[in-house]
């Protein structure tokens, strides 16, 4: 089991300074809470872990593996799935055709094998496929299958993502405010998807908005504003927390 | 029967145009926007007339080692184009054909510059066109069906969501090219091999639109887009001939029509209707509604 370390890592572009001096860790088993404000830094961090963006100084390591300098696509194979902020899905693809790239990483026959579509190439299709309808199952969207992912309700499109990047079977999972636009009832019902990943050994972390539900769902939550880290600790530390509180509601707030 | 021995040349144009079709399809169905498939015909052309009538090696490996020339070009060219996107790797490409151009004029000695290269033996048959596209377009099919075709629809739509799921667009974008420039190579020796002679001009301009045209208005997701796309626009000014010199208007506004009310080609676009209505009646039938 790998942890997430992320040491004083920074990000400026051009003058502005979007993260500063982050220290974090993301363990296995559990979910690590990273919220803050709008503009705070919180998808930089996504970014910079993913390799969509370069560190301006710092390190990254996951386990024993440096991601550092990684581009997006080692980031992956190295086994971090993510999901967007806004949702990316192929939107003239199917459902079913969405989730079976996130199985990627895991594709073993070789270019020609694939080419000429050989046993080894078909073995594989049929497994992905097989395990795609496993997750539709599991998400209960199994009628959308054949839909094409562009045309889905706004929540649907979201669990999709989720379907997406659990295919990648990733030991570390970031989610990009999963469940922005949710009612709480669609929150709490993938909320308890979060939890069980948590628990077979993924190491999770989520971005939020909503405190509510973060701290339902997290032991350990940090908070960025600014781009730097202004508290950390368990959900009933964090929401006494004067600085936090100075962060999202204003000064005057203590009056 | 005897209709189709009078137009076997123009069955023999279709299948070459299928091919070029073809080529250029692998390329725009991975999202790279490469208009190369003229000059890796044209290389290939030329390296098998050479090959087969100043070297005189047998040409079934002149066939084989100019669609390996093909390839080796497509994977150098994408080395310089694969940084590049969209347009900007488009224009790059067409500079591409327009240097391979040139170069054919420069080097008359050996390719017979403007005059073009004459004497070459015939050597390949309408049957051996057809054996080459039936056995290119089962390739191509079963390439679809793997993991490949789901890299390429992938990286078409989203490059960055394929990489952050551990593709690495390079290698796939070298990939398309290598398939494309091998493809065209092939095809090019084939058509050098068949018509007995060869000029620059077949593989300039007009046959980089040529090659975009049967894709676009074909479709250029499903494998049977460009099929289709080649067969209708080459045989296309050939049953219009009656119209004579509005050939090319009628050829203008069937493109404008197809680009208009059916965006994603001839092919895509009925395969697109019919799985939504698929789709829908499925739902239907499990008794939900509209997603």
């Amino acid at each position: 089991m790998s942890t997430l370390v992320l040491e004083k890592v920074s990000k400026q572009f051009g003058g502005l300074q979007a993260v500063s001096d982050l220290s974090m860790e993301v363990a296995p088993g559990h979910i690590t809470g990273l919220i803050g404000p709008n503009g705070a830094g919180k998808t930089t961090v996504v970014n910079l872990i993913t390799g969509v963006y370069r560190l301006s100084s710092g390190s990254v390591r996951f386990g024993d593996i440096d991601l550092t300098e990684a581009p997006r696509h080692v980031v992956a194979r190295a086994g971090v799935a993510r999901t967007f902020q806004t949702i990316r899905l192929l939107p003239d693809a199917s459902v079913l055709d969405n989730i079976m790239i996130g199985m990627y990483r895991h594709q073993k026959s070789s270019l020609l094998s694939q080419l000429l579509h050989l046993t080894s190439s078909r073995a594989e299709t049929k497994a992905c496929l097989d395990r795609a309808h496993g997750l539709l199952q599991r998400f209960g969207m199994e009628r959308y299958a054949a839909f094409p992912a562009g045309t889905l309700s706004y929540g649907d499109q979201r669990r999709v993502e989720m379907m997406r990047a659990l295919a990648s079977e990733p030991r570390l999972l970031l989610l990009d405010e999963p469940v922005a636009g949710m009612n709480d009832v669609e929150a709490q019902k993938l909320g308890e998807i979060f939890l069980e990943l948590a628990r077979s050994g993924m190491a999770v972390l989520l971005i939020e908005h909503n405190i509510g539900f973060v701290s339902r769902m997290c032991e350990h939550i940090l908070v960025l504003d600014s781009g730097r880290r202004i508290a950390q600790g368990t959900p009933a530390q964090i929401l006494n927390n004067p600085e936090v509180i100075e962060a999202y509601l204003g000064s005057d707030f203590h009056a | 029967m005897n209709f189709l021995i009078a137009n076997l040349p123009l069955l023999d144009l279709v299948l070459i145009g299928t091919g070029y079709a073809f080529s250029q399809y692998v390329v725009l169905r991975s999202g790279t926007f490469s208009v190369a498939t003229p000059a890796f015909a044209a290389l290939g052309a030329y390296f098998t007339a050479i090959m087969a009538v100043k070297v005189g090696i047998h040409p079934l490996v002149c066939i084989a080692l100019a669609t390996l020339v093909g390839l080796l070009s497509g994977l150098l060219l994408s080395i310089p184009l694969a940084r590049l996107r969209g347009v900007y790797q488009a224009i790059a490409s067409m500079a591409f054909v327009e240097i391979v151009l040139s170069l054919n004029l420069f080097a008359d000695s050996l390719t017979g510059g403007p005059l073009g290269f004459n004497g070459i033996p015939r050597y390949v048959s309408t049957w051996g066109l057809f054996i080459a596209v039936v056995a290119l377009t089962v390739i191509l099919i079963r390439m679809s069906r793997s993991g490949i075709g789901r890299v390429f629809d992938a990286m078409r739509q989203d490059v960055s969501v394929a990489a952050s799921l551990g593709v690495n667009p390079t290698r796939y974008h070298a990939l398309a090219f290598g398939l494309s420039g091998a493809i065209a190579g092939l095809f090019g020796s084939l058509d050098a091999l068949r018509n007995y002679s060869l000029t620059p001009e077949q593989f300039g301009f007009n046959a980089l639109v040529a090659c975009l045209s049967y894709v676009v208005l074909g479709g250029r997701r499903s494998v049977w887009g460009p099929l289709v796309g080649a067969v209708i626009l080459v045989t296309l000014p050939e049953i219009a001939r009656p119209l004579a010199d509005y050939r090319m208007a009628v050829y203008g506004l069937l493109l404008a029509a197809t680009i208009v009310y059916m965006p994603y080609g001839v092919v895509d676009s009925l395969i697109a209707w019919n799985q939504r209505r698929r789709a829908q009646q499925a739902d239907t039938s499990l008794g939900g509604g509209t997603a």
